[in-house]
């Protein structure tokens, strides 16, 4: 917390040091002033090193009144249990000896706190002897959320990738380990890629927050011009339920499948077949529980498969 | 190594269908004899207490949360179990440091190896 101010001989002797300033450097002072680089000057002859001058941007940034600064020590802002480098780093930085960038934890008048980067530099009088120092606070609180925010999304994006990278194995794995013909593996390993990528960017358009069942649907069907040109041919019936990110991958390579399957020798692969896909949500004990059922009439007759597949 | 997977009722936690899928193909080649599977940690806990499993594997992540819960159910029944992640720099949880962590994409030497490693402790 801020110590109550007063006017001790201590900030009577800040302010006449600023008055003598101000006639000295006007110009100087006047862009100090209005800069929107928070910054301060300290009276490098007393103790604590009180604050002699601060400008409007820095009572902005720290939310104190301008007399409620002057005469405070440089330190006033420190939060406690700051790291001890940082700590040091100012000190260094005081004895004239830079040591580095500093990024300290200070905090405002309503005690929320923020991380600063500041430059130390001493003023020094015809005699090299230092007289003030000059400090200027830049706040890194938005920087330092926009980096973990980044940080978060790289980890995000990497995790993402990885489990692509295993459901690509699982798929490849899948066609290779029941197929023997190396044009029909491509093939089918071809049409479940773009598959999921489709179904990537559905949910790509929805921030990956999930997306609905009959978009996942329709989004798996596209390529086979079904819900164009075979409308009448297909019904959709059900909600347009939402599901996670997850389920909507497995379900578009599902959907992609099914059709896949009906256009090869189901009731896409003659003239008149129809698809009816329909759902509902049944409540169990264990939560919601979507039952869906692909039905498929008149298409031609069905003969027994030769091998067992996934489609 | 293994033979100590035969016959073996396993419990597979993972939340992506296609992985899951592949997953137990393995584990059916590996002469695993029952693999019991769950996709969310509710469902996974409730197995875990009521069923009985020689060997777990558990994705660190079901649907955007963390099966911390799943991981600690397994160790209070003594279930051995190694992880499943997709994440390339995460640390197990306090408490979970010496568990096995097989990173997505994994081949299937990796899988058979850890699982008859925390079999054969």
């Amino acid at each position: 917390m801020a110590k109550k101010p007063r006017k001790s001989r201590k900030q009577k002797g800040g302010e006449a040091e600023v008055a003598r300033f101000r006639d000295e450097l006007g110009p100087f002072v006047v862009s100090a002033e209005t800069t929107r680089m928070a910054m301060v000057f300290t009276n490098a002859k007393e103790a604590g090193n009180p604050i002699v001058f601060a400008n409007d941007s820095f009572l902005e940034l720290t939310g104190y009144e301008r007399d409620e600064v002057l005469g405070q020590n440089f330190d006033f802002l420190t939060v406690r249990n700051t790291s001890t480098e940082a700590l040091a780093k100012v000190q260094a930085a005081l004895d004239g000896k830079p040591n580095g960038d500093i990024e300290i934890l200070y905090h405002r008048k309503d005690n929320s706190e923020f991380l600063a980067a500041v430059v130390i530099c001493p003023v020094r009088d015809e005699r090299d002897r230092i007289v003030q120092y000059f400090a200027s606070f830049v706040d890194l609180t938005r920087h330092r959320d926009a980096e973990q925010h980044l940080q978060a999304l790289i980890n995000e994006l990497n995790h993402r990738v990885k489990n692509t990278l295993a459901t690509v194995q699982a798929i490849v794995r899948q066609v290779l380990r029941t197929e023997p013909d190396a044009a029909v593996a491509r093939e089918a390993i071809e049409s479940r890629l773009f598959a999921l990528s489709r179904s990537h960017d559905l949910l790509t358009r929805e921030n990956w927050r999930g997306a609905g069942l009959r978009d996942v649907l329709e989004t798996a069907l596209a390529p086979f011009g079904v819900m164009a040109s075979q409308a009448s041919r297909l019904t959709v019936a059900g909600d347009n339920l939402r599901f996670p990110p997850r389920t909507a991958l497995a379900l578009g390579i599902a959907f992609n499948e099914l059709a896949t399957n009906a256009v090869k020798y189901g009731a896409f692969a003659n003239a008149k077949g129809t698809v009816a896909v329909s759902w509902s949500v049944e409540a169990t004990q264990g939560g919601d529980r979507a039952l869906l059922r692909w039905q498929e009439t008149d298409g031609p007759t069905v003969v027994p498969p030769v091998r067992k597949g996934f489609g | 190594m293994d033979r100590f997977l035969v016959g073996r009722r396993v419990l597979v936690v993972e939340d992506e269908v296609l992985i899951l899928m592949m997953i137990e193909e393995m584990l059916a080649d590996l002469g695993c004899e029952s693999v019991a599977s769950a996709s969310m940690a509710g469902k996974a806990v409730a197995l875990v207490e009521n069923d009985t499993f020689d060997v777990a594997m558990l994705d660190m992540n079901l649907n955007g949360r963390s099966s911390l819960a799943v991981a600690q159910a397994l160790a209070a029944h003594s279930v051995p179990f190694v992880f499943s992640t997709g994440n390339s720099i995460d640390e197990v949880w306090d408490g979970f440091a010496d568990r096995p962590v097989l990173r997505k994409p994994f081949r299937f030497e990796e899988l058979a190896g850890s699982l008859s490693r925390v079999l054969a402790r």
